[in-house]
């Protein structure tokens, strides 16, 4: 019986709503890279330009680098995803790779937007945010932050590093664990 | 002895003075390095009761950095000896109070508990900035290698070589540029 009314909310819901909420639109979807805004007087104009991308030519990936490496990894297993290919060891200290996967206003990419596989996007996102609390993109703030992180409050103008052997862990061990019977 | 031969001796037992920078180190991480030298472990002629250890300065102490949440999870036990006497100070509360401290005390816990430690930590000198009396800066001969690597924070690498950087991931084609 429940299974039958699911079936029919659902029904209904895909009749109204075809796919998701965002497919709605009136006109076709544009394909745009950036949003210029210019004003001639009292006459505001947005435009949408599509532009190529400005990374295409610096672009490295793990199959143009070595074709050797490709015949064997064929035989293996395929990675899966362009940053697990290039089997690169990232640290949060490593400040322009993160910053590639970052907004204007330091946040993090969601997954749709860096294809990257599930582990590696929760691996970057934990170090961009390791990173922005050793002040480390501080220019890559939302415009309200201050810039210097010696003004910050308490403990957080102090400099801090991170282990990124924490990232994966279930339980950070407490240093209060040692002392309990 | 021959005048050669006393040389030796003067260079064998002569203090050295070593200068170690701690900006972005862990100081009980480095308080292992430190211990060694002012101990004199770094030497084949040690022995506890053989007076050998050297001079160590510390530089930058303001600038040491402690691992992910300590600044704010780890505490130093204080008591005064009363009944209620008793305090914890977080170490971001100590090092606001004094940023000399922590590494001091990280340095004293790494050695082993005896009186002697007392006098070893008299030859351990720590400045919280860069400038340090010109007499104790004239005496310094050997610099210890820092532990981590210091690093560069994004804004103080030239917007030419950020630019110019191999670049891992692209945008899809109808991502908007915020
Ligand atoms: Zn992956």
């Amino acid at each position: 019986m429940a299974t039958i009314i699911r079936n029919g909310f659902s029904l209904v819901r895909k009749s109204i709503f075809p796919s998701s909420a965002r497919a709605i639109a009136t006109t076709k979807q544009l394909n745009i890279k950036e949003i210029r805004e210019q004003k001639d007087g009292s006459k505001l104009v947005i435009e949408g330009v599509t532009l190529p991308s400005p990374r295409a030519e610096l672009l490295v990936r793990a199959e143009k680098l070595t074709p050797s490496a490709i015949a064997s990894e064929e035989s293996d297993v395929t990675k899966p995803c362009y940053l697990c290919a290039l089997e690169l060891d990232v640290k949060h200290t490593d400040v322009l790779i993160l910053s590639q996967f970052v907004r204007s206003d330091g946040c993090m990419l969601p997954r749709r937007v860096t294809g990257l596989c599930r582990r590696q996007q929760k691996k970057i996102g934990k170090m961009v945010s390791m990173a922005q609390k050793a002040g480390l993109m501080i220019n890559l703030t939302p415009a309200y932050c201050k810039k210097d992180p010696r003004k910050r409050k308490d403990y957080k103008k102090f400099n801090t590093y991170f282990d990124e052997k924490t990232i994966f862990m279930k339980r950070i061990p407490d240093q209060n664990d040692r002392f309990k019977r | 002895m021959s005048a050669c031969k006393r040389v030796q001796q003067w260079a064998t037992f002569a203090r050295t003075w070593h200068i170690f920078d701690c900006k972005w180190q862990d100081p009980y991480q480095s308080a292992g390095v430190i211990k060694k030298y002012l101990m004199g472990m770094h030497k084949p002629i040690y022995h506890p009761l053989n007076d050998c250890g050297d001079v160590v300065v510390c530089i930058n102490s303001r600038e040491i950095a402690l691992r992910g949440e300590d600044w704010r999870r780890r505490a130093y036990f204080h008591h005064t000896g009363y009944p209620g006497g008793a305090s914890w100070t977080l170490a971001w509360e100590l090092h606001n109070k004094d940023p000399t401290m922590i590494i001091r005390k990280a340095v004293y816990r790494a050695m082993q508990g005896n009186l002697q430690r007392r006098h070893t930590m008299e030859r351990l000198f720590i400045y919280p900035g860069e400038d340090i009396p010109e007499d104790v800066l004239q005496n310094v001969t050997n610099q210890i290698r820092q532990l981590r690597l210091v690093p560069t924070r994004l804004d103080h690498i030239p917007e030419e070589e950020v630019k110019n950087y191999p670049k891992v991931m692209d945008y899809p084609e109808d991502y908007i540029l915020k």
